[in-house]
C-alpha cells in the first residue's frame, strides 16, 4: 500500500480533476452565449433571477443559469408513451460520458518530472498519454453521434427523426475534412500526440499551427462547428424547420443532459483547436524552462494582471451603478446596492491580487532541485505553479475560440441541410487534401521529411 | 406511408405535420407535407384555425365599430386595415376628408407599412436563422410603436381612423418624434441588409428558391410585394391612386424572378420608399381639422350638442343608428403591407352593413403555396412561407 502512495500517484490522481474542467465551464459558457448574444443583438439580456439576499443578488444574470439548472433537474421527467424506453433513457447519456472522457487526452501543462521512490518520473499534462492522441479525440466525437441518433430514434417522433438523419449525415461527412484538415499539422509535428504537438509549436505565436497551416486552421474550425452541431450547422435541431430536432421529445434533465453535453462539445472542441492551432498550454514567448526558471517574476506578472482586470472590471461596475441611480428603475436602490457590493468585492481581490503579485515577484526565487545530464528536475511547487500558469492560458485561448462560437452563431444564417453536405464534400473536403498535399511536398522539399 | 406513382411505381413517403403549432408558421396555419427523405413530393395547406368570423360580426355593428375588427386582419400593420376599410366606406357616402386627415392618413399608414415588412423581413430572417436581425429591425419598430401608443393609446390595435376623417388630432411632438425614428429605421435596414445582402448563406437559403413565374402569379391573383418580387409593376398607389398618392414621389420596387430573395429584398427597399413618402407628407402637414364636417358622418361639437336641438338629434341618430350610406355595393382596395386589401360592402341603407366582404392579400398568395414548396425542401418551404407573409388573422379573418 506505501508503495502506491507514493508522489507520482498522488499527482496522476490529482490529474483526474482536469476532467471536469469543460463541465465547470458549462455555466460562464452558457452565461457567455446569453449576454454575447444580447450584447450582439442591442439587448440587455438575462438580469431578472436573483438570490433573496440584500434585496436581491442578480450577479449580471449569472444566476439564470442556477435557476435554470433547478427547474430542470426537478420538473417531471416525462417519456411519451410511444418511446422505445431504454434507449430513450440511454441516448441523452451520450454526450455528457464523451464530454466527461475527451478532456483527458488533451495536454493541459507541460510535462513535469516527480521524484518518486525509483527515481524521478515524467508526468505528462494528460490524462490519457496514448500514442493514438488525438486520434482517440476524433473517435469519441465521432460516437457522440451515437447520442443523437439514438435519441432521435428512440423518440420514436418525425420531427426527431429528421433531425437525427441530418445530424448523422452530416457528423459523418464533417468528421473526413475534420480529419484531413487537421492531418497537415501531423505531418508537420511527426506524432499524433497532443503534447508532441503543443511541444512542436513551441512559445513564439507566429510559429504556431495556425501561421503553419493557416487554410487547415480555417477548415478545422468549420469542421468543428459543424461536428458540434452549432449555428450555422444546426440543421439537426432546425428549430424553425423540425422544432427541436433530435431532441423534441426530451424535456427536464434529459433535456439538460443533451444541453450539457452540447456546450462541454464546444469547449472541448475549443480545448482542441487552441491545442493545435494555437499552441496549446504554451505561454507566449515564454517556454515552459523559463517560466520555471522565473517563477517569480511570472506569477507576479500573471497575478498583476488578473489584479489589473479584476480592478477594471470594479470600476466598470461602479460606473454602472452610478448610471443606475440616474434612471427612473424601481429597483434602483437594490441594484445600487448589490453594484456597490459587487464592486467592493472586486476592489478587494483586486488589492489581494496585486499585494500578492507584488509579493510572488519579490519573495519567490526558484533554483533547480537537480540537473542531470541535459534534464534538470524542478521541485513539485515550482512544476504545479508553472501548469497552473499553463492552465490559465490554455483556458483563455480556449474561451477565445468559444467567443468565436457564439460570435457566428449570432451573425450568420443556417445552411440549408443539402447545401451543408456539398459544402462538406464538394469544397471543404477537396481543399483539405490539396492542403494536405502541398503541405507534404513542402516539407518534403524544406526539411528531407521525416 | 405507402403511394403509388402514375409510372406503378412503390414509394414511401414520410407525412409531416407541419403546423398549425409549428415555430415557423407564425399564427396558426397547417402544412401537411408527404416526404421523400427531405423533400416535399405533395403539400397540403389547410386555414382556417385562426377564424373569428369577421364578416359576420361585423354586421352587428355600426360601420363605425367595424374599425377595432379591422386591427385585427393583419394585426402587424393595423393603420393600414383602418384606412382601408375607412375608404372603402367613405366611398359609399362620396365625401372627401379634410387636407390633413389624408395626409396624416398618408404618414401613418406608410410608417405602418415599415412596421409590416420589419416584422416581415425579420421573421423571415429568424425562420432562415440569423436571429440577430431581428432586434435589429424590432427596436426600430417599438420607437414606433411609442408614436402609436402616444397617438392612439394602443400599441398593436390603434383603431385610430373613422370614416370621415381620424380618431383625434396628433399631440404636440409628434412630427418632431416621427422625423427622428426615421433615420433609425433607414439605418437598421442598412445593418441588416450588411448582415445579409453579400452573405453566401443567406443567398444560397433564399436565390431560387421558391420562385413563382409572373404569369402564375396573376393566375393566383396575387397582389402587392410578392407580386411586384415576380416582376410585375403593379401597385395601387400608383395605379388606382387614392388619398393623393400621386402626388407624391416615390418609386415602385419591383424584382425579377419571384423568388424568396426577391420577396424579401422587394419589401427591404419598399421601405425605404415609404420613408420617403414619411417625409413628404411630414413636409405637407399644415395644422386644419381631421374630421369632415360632413353631418352625415362625424358628430357635432359637445358645444353645439348641447345648445343646439338639431345637433342633439343628429348626434343621438349617429350614435344611435350609425352613419347611414346610401344602398348599394361598393368595393374599396388600398395598398395594404401584403397587396390589395380591398372591402365589398354592401349596405341595405340602414347604419349597419348587410355585408362585408374581405378580400384579403394574404388569401391568395397562400393559395399558390402548395405549388411553390412541391419539389423542394422542408427548410425551403420554411423560407417561403415566412417571405410570403402570412399574416393567419387576414388569412383566415
Amino acid at each position: 500500500m506505501t508503495d502506491l502512495l507514493t508522489l507520482p500517484f498522488l499527482v496522476t490522481c490529482a490529474k483526474f480533476g482536469l476532467a471536469f474542467i469543460p463541465l465547470m465551464l458549462l455555466p460562464f459558457l452558457i452565461w457567455g452565449e446569453r449576454k454575447g448574444a444580447s450584447l450582439i443583438q442591442d439587448r440587455i439580456g438575462p438580469n431578472r433571477a436573483a438570490i433573496p439576499l440584500m434585496g436581491g443578488l442578480r450577479m449580471f444574470g449569472f444566476i439564470h443559469n442556477m435557476s435554470d439548472g433547478i427547474k430542470l433537474f426537478f420538473k417531471e421527467s416525462f417519456v411519451p408513451a410511444h418511446a422505445h424506453k431504454f434507449w430513450y433513457f440511454l441516448a441523452p447519456m451520450i454526450p455528457i460520458i464523451i464530454a466527461m472522457l475527451a478532456p483527458s487526452v488533451i495536454p493541459w501543462f507541460a510535462p513535469m518530472t516527480v521524484q518518486g521512490p525509483s527515481g524521478w518520473v515524467s508526468i505528462s499534462g494528460q490524462n490519457l498519454d496514448a500514442d493514438a492522441g488525438v486520434l482517440v479525440l476524433f473517435a469519441l466525437s465521432g460516437l457522440s453521434v451515437y447520442g443523437v441518433v439514438l435519441g432521435s430514434w428512440a423518440s420514436n417522433s418525425k420531427y426527431a427523426l429528421l433531425g437525427g438523419m441530418r445530424a448523422s449525415a452530416m457528423m459523418v461527412s464533417y468528421e473526413v475534412s475534420m480529419g484531413l484538415s487537421a492531418a497537415g499539422i501531423f505531418l508537420l509535428a511527426g506524432s499524433f500526440g497532443l503534447t508532441q504537438i503543443v511541444e512542436w509549436q513551441g512559445s513564439n505565436p507566429f510559429l504556431w499551427g495556425w501561421a503553419l497551416q493557416p487554410v487547415g486552421f480555417v477548415l478545422f474550425l468549420v469542421s468543428l462547428f459543424a461536428e458540434t452541431g452549432r449555428p450555422p450547422f444546426d440543421v439537426a435541431e432546425g428549430e424553425s424547420e423540425i422544432v427541436a430536432g433530435y431532441f423534441v421529445e426530451y424535456s427536464a434533465v434529459r433535456f439538460a443532459l443533451y444541453y450539457m453535453g452540447e456546450y462541454a462539445h464546444i469547449v472541448i472542441a475549443s480545448a482542441l483547436v487552441s491545442t493545435l492551432f494555437l499552441g496549446g498550454y504554451q505561454v507566449p514567448f515564454l517556454p515552459t524552462e523559463t517560466i520555471r526558471a522565473n517563477l517569480g517574476v511570472v506569477g507576479g506578472g500573471v497575478l498583476a494582471l488578473l489584479g489589473l482586470g479584476v480592478g477594471a472590471i470594479s470600476l466598470k461596475i461602479r460606473r454602472w451603478a452610478r448610471i443606475y441611480t440616474t434612471l427612473k428603475a424601481s429597483d434602483a436602490a437594490d441594484r445600487a446596492r448589490e453594484y456597490g457590493f459587487l464592486a467592493t468585492v472586486s476592489s478587494v481581490k483586486a488589492v489581494v491580487l496585486l499585494v500578492s503579485a507584488l509579493a510572488v515577484g519579490f519573495l519567490v526565487r526558484t533554483t533547480p532541485a537537480e540537473v542531470a545530464g541535459d534534464l534538470v528536475h524542478w521541485p513539485l511547487w515550482v512544476n504545479a505553479a508553472t501548469a497552473l500558469v499553463q492552465l490559465g492560458v490554455l483556458l483563455v485561448k480556449t474561451a477565445i475560440i468559444c467567443w468565436v462560437f457564439i460570435w457566428v452563431r449570432w451573425t450568420l444564417p443556417r445552411f440549408r441541410y443539402d447545401q451543408i453536405m456539398s459544402l462538406g464534400w464538394k469544397v471543404m473536403l477537396n481543399v483539405a487534401l490539396v492542403n494536405l498535399l502541398i503541405t507534404a511536398l513542402v516539407a518534403k522539399l524544406l526539411v528531407g521529411g521525416r | 406511408m405507402k403511394v403509388i406513382t402514375p409510372e406503378g411505381d412503390k414509394v414511401e413517403l414520410l407525412t409531416v405535420n407541419i403546423g398549425p403549432s409549428h415555430p415557423a408558421t407564425h399564427g396558426a396555419l397547417r402544412n401537411f407535407v408527404a416526404l421523400d427523405g427531405e423533400t416535399i413530393v405533395a403539400s397540403v395547406p389547410e386555414i382556417g384555425y385562426l377564424h373569428r368570423g369577421f364578416e359576420k360580426m361585423v354586421e352587428r355593428g355600426t360601420y363605425q365599430q367595424v374599425l377595432p375588427y379591422t386591427d385585427r386582419l393583419n394585426y402587424c400593420s393595423a393603420i393600414l386595415n383602418n384606412i382601408g376599410f375607412c375608404h372603402a366606406a367613405e366611398t359609399m357616402f362620396g365625401v372627401e376628408i379634410p387636407e390633413r386627415a389624408t395626409t396624416l392618413r398618408v404618414l401613418l399608414g406608410e410608417l405602418s407599412r415599415v412596421i409590416d415588412h420589419l416584422v416581415c423581413v425579420g421573421a423571415a430572417l429568424v425562420d432562415l436563422g440569423a436571429l440577430t436581425n431581428y432586434w435589429y429591425f424590432f427596436n426600430p419598430r417599438e420607437d414606433i410603436y411609442k408614436i402609436w401608443e402616444k397617438l392612439s393609446g394602443a400599441r398593436l390595435t390603434n383603431a385610430f381612423t373613422r370614416v370621415g376623417g381620424l380618431y383625434r388630432d396628433t399631440y404636440p411632438g409628434f412630427e418632431d418624434e416621427v422625423r427622428a425614428v426615421l433615420p433609425v429605421v433607414e439605418n437598421a435596414i442598412g445593418e441588416v441588409l450588411k448582415l445579409v445582402e453579400h452573405n453566401r448563406i443567406f443567398l444560397d437559403r433564399t436565390r431560387g428558391v421558391a420562385a413563382i413565374s409572373a404569369e402564375r402569379a396573376i393566375a393566383y391573383g396575387w397582389t402587392g410585394p410578392c407580386l411586384r418580387a415576380t416582376g410585375v409593376d403593379r401597385d395601387l398607389r400608383k395605379d388606382e391612386p387614392y388619398m393623393g398618392y400621386d402626388t407624391y414621389d416615390f418609386q415602385t420596387v419591383v424584382g425579377s424572378t419571384g423568388d424568396t430573395y426577391d420577396r424579401l429584398m422587394v419589401r427591404m427597399f419598399e421601405m425605404l420608399e415609404s420613408i420617403s413618402i414619411c417625409r413628404q407628407a411630414l413636409d405637407r402637414l399644415r395644422p386644419g381639422p381631421v374630421n369632415t364636417s360632413d353631418a352625415r358622418l362625424s358628430l357635432p361639437g359637445q358645444d353645439k350638442a348641447y345648445h343646439d336641438m338639431e345637433a342633439l338629434i343628429n348626434h343621438f341618430k349617429l350614435v344611435y343608428e350609425g352613419v347611414r350610406p346610401p344602398a348599394g355595393e361598393y368595393y374599396g382596395a388600398t395598398e395594404a403591407g401584403n397587396g390589395e386589401l380591398g372591402f365589398l360592402i354592401v349596405s341595405d341603407g340602414t347604419g349597419r352593413p348587410y355585408r362585408v366582404k374581405v378580400r384579403p392579400p394574404c388569401f391568395t398568395q397562400f393559395s399558390a403555396y402548395h405549388e411553390m414548396v412541391e419539389g423542394g425542401l422542408v427548410a425551403d418551404s420554411v423560407a417561403c412561407l415566412s417571405s410570403l407573409n402570412i399574416v393567419a388573422g387576414e388569412l383566415d379573418r
